[in-house]
């Protein structure tokens, strides 16, 4: 299948809906959402910073628990906010508001459709990833230049959560299924070292949580914040790159498959 | 279709066999019992989430309990050492029980409640037969507790497992009515603002995320009140589940607890259920009487 069948390039229609939505509707929601990672840093960075004390940060330099948490808190907001853009919104446009059936119906395609829905998680995932550098900048928290790059890699890591979430939406039909999301979101959260290391878990268990895309995201998050890069460092990027690509190829072709028939 | 309902009773032949109640005797029933026929009806709907209302209540203290009482307690362990006098597992287990029941409560007297008024209107029906408003409204919380006192005892069955309780059983499974009592403090007052809104906007995300999230984070759930600046202790002091917290913590293990504050954690409770109650009360009796 050619990519002129997919896509008539014309995905800025379908962000300038989207921005229209927001500008309308529920720009107050996706604001608050801000507000959760900073609430989880201030309760478990000051609350049980004080309990926990120093811990061991990349490359074994000791730092404070808040300066520990909050790479892995900007990691999961940016799952967060991207897989609630590309799985509940989807979800209800795919099967409530029969969205995606009005735009397939123009001359978009379904790469335009899929792209133009990502790209509107992404910049979620932005937005949020640059308000929260800088509260950990007015935090003292942030000690090296190359926390800049995490605003741009928490956009790789939403684009690959956002890209992934959106193909596996296509698959459910009902709220009951779109529960399973949440079933696997809150474990993936607890442990994929976002509030203590991974190696107070057993060796089986660890290598499980490594196979798991936000422990990658965290460590990421963790030697940027700090500036520490190591090969590692390329291997979590290298996995989001990968997702991304399996994703826009799910997305893609499930869209083609549920409307272009 | 005929009138024969699920269970193969023939409506119509039971009116005209001159068994049934008449219809005087069948609305005292439902005026003396309403709370409770309602109460069955909503939890007649929840069998169709049977299967992931068990999964969530017995797979999240699990996975809470591994990820923050074991995995932050190894933590916590190496560096303060104990909380309040006890390792942190024990420390946080019966805060959990206390947080996810709340957490879950703010689920259900939220969408349903509206969902009961507004979308599928579940609440008119009953409110033109003999069943009073107020019946209606009790019997949902009622449902819903129900649900929660199953909840609480599989996290407690959880903890006990994990072995993190440190008092005789017999003292520890009180952290189940507490839990409930705790899911209803927040639940009911809850349930009264929900059943005033006519329009879902963006009230409802704000609720868990400014209200229901902070109080998970914020109110001694996971450090004691006292780890945070002053200025920060009245969350706690305004959140049931700060109160319910520490009355879990004196069922589960013992906590030093005064009697005075002991009335008052018991009596915030309480006082917020009641005035709950009879918020949504009001609330309802207005909206279907009208």
């Amino acid at each position: 299948m050619s990519l002129r069948a997919l896509s008539s390039g014309n995905v800025r229609a379908v962000l300038e809906r989207g921005f229209t939505v927001i500008k309308n509707q529920n720009w107050m929601i996706l604001v608050s959402g801000f507000f959760e990672p900073v609430f989880y840093l201030v309760a478990m960075g000051v609350g049980m910073g004080g309990l926990v004390g120093q811990v061991e940060g990349p490359g074994g330099q000791p730092t404070t628990y808040a300066a520990y948490i909050a790479p892995a808190l900007l990691a999961t907001s940016a799952m967060n906010g991207a897989i609630y853009d590309s799985t509940w919104n989807v979800f209800f446009k795919l099967r409530f508001a029969k969205l995606y059936q009005a735009m397939l119906q123009t001359s978009l395609g379904p790469l335009d459709v899929a792209l133009g829905e990502i790209l509107m998680a992404l910049f979620r995932g932005f937005i949020y990833a640059l308000g929260f550098l800088g509260v950990l900048a007015v935090m003292g928290l942030v000690t090296s230049w190359w926390a800049l790059a995490m605003v741009p890699v928490a956009v790789l890591v939403a684009f690959g959560f956002a890209a992934l979430g959106m193909g596996i939406t296509s698959y459910m039909t009902s709220f009951q299924q779109m529960d399973l999301i949440n079933f696997a979101l809150l474990p993936m959260f607890l442990f994929s070292a976002t509030l203590y290391p991974i190696s107070v878990y057993p060796d089986p268990i660890q290598w499980v949580v490594m196979a798991m895309p936000l422990w990658h995201a965290v460590e990421l998050m963790r030697q940027l914040s700090v500036g520490y890069l190591t090969g590692m460092t390329l291997v979590h990027v290298g996995y989001f790159l990968v997702m991304t690509a399996a994703g826009l190829w799910l997305t893609t072709v499930r869209l083609r498959r549920l409307f272009l028939r | 279709m005929t009138d024969r309902t699920r269970e193969g009773v023939d409506a119509h032949a039971l009116a005209s066999s001159g068994s049934a109640p008449s219809h005087t005797v069948m609305a005292a029933r439902a005026r003396a019992l309403g709370v409770w026929y309602y109460a069955e009806t909503v939890l007649r709907g929840m069998r169709a989430y049977f299967w992931p209302i068990m999964l969530y209540a017995a797979g999240q203290p699990v996975l809470y309990m591994v990820a923050m009482g074991i995995g932050l307690g190894t933590l916590v362990d190496s560096g303060a050492g104990s909380v309040g006098g006890v390792d942190y597992l024990t420390f946080v287990a019966p805060a959990l029980l206390v947080s996810t029941v709340v957490m879950s409560v703010s689920g259900e007297m939220t969408y349903p409640v509206m969902s009961g008024f507004k979308w599928q209107r579940l609440y008119y029906g009953p409110a033109a037969s003999a069943l009073e408003p107020g019946q209606i409204a009790l019997g949902h919380l009622v449902a819903v507790v129900i649900r929660f006192v199953v909840q609480s005892l599989i996290f407690w069955a959880v903890m006990l497992v994990f072995g993190a309780t440190t008092a005789p059983w017999w003292q520890s499974w009180l952290v189940v009515p507490v839990g409930v009592l705790t899911a209803t403090a927040f639940g009911a007052p809850l349930q009264a603002y929900a059943s005033t809104l006519t329009d879902e906007g963006f009230q409802f995300s704000f609720i868990q995320r400014f209200v229901v999230m902070p109080m998970f984070l914020f109110a001694g759930t996971f450090f004691p009140l006292s780890a945070m600046p002053t200025y920060l202790h009245w969350i706690g002091w305004v959140s049931p589940v700060w109160h319910g917290t520490e009355l879990a913590r004196l069922a589960s293990y013992g906590a030093p607890l005064s009697p005075t504050m002991l009335a008052v954690h018991l009596g915030f409770l309480v006082l917020c259920t009641v005035a709950g109650l009879l918020l949504a009360v009001r609330s309802y009796t207005r909206r279907l009487h009208s």
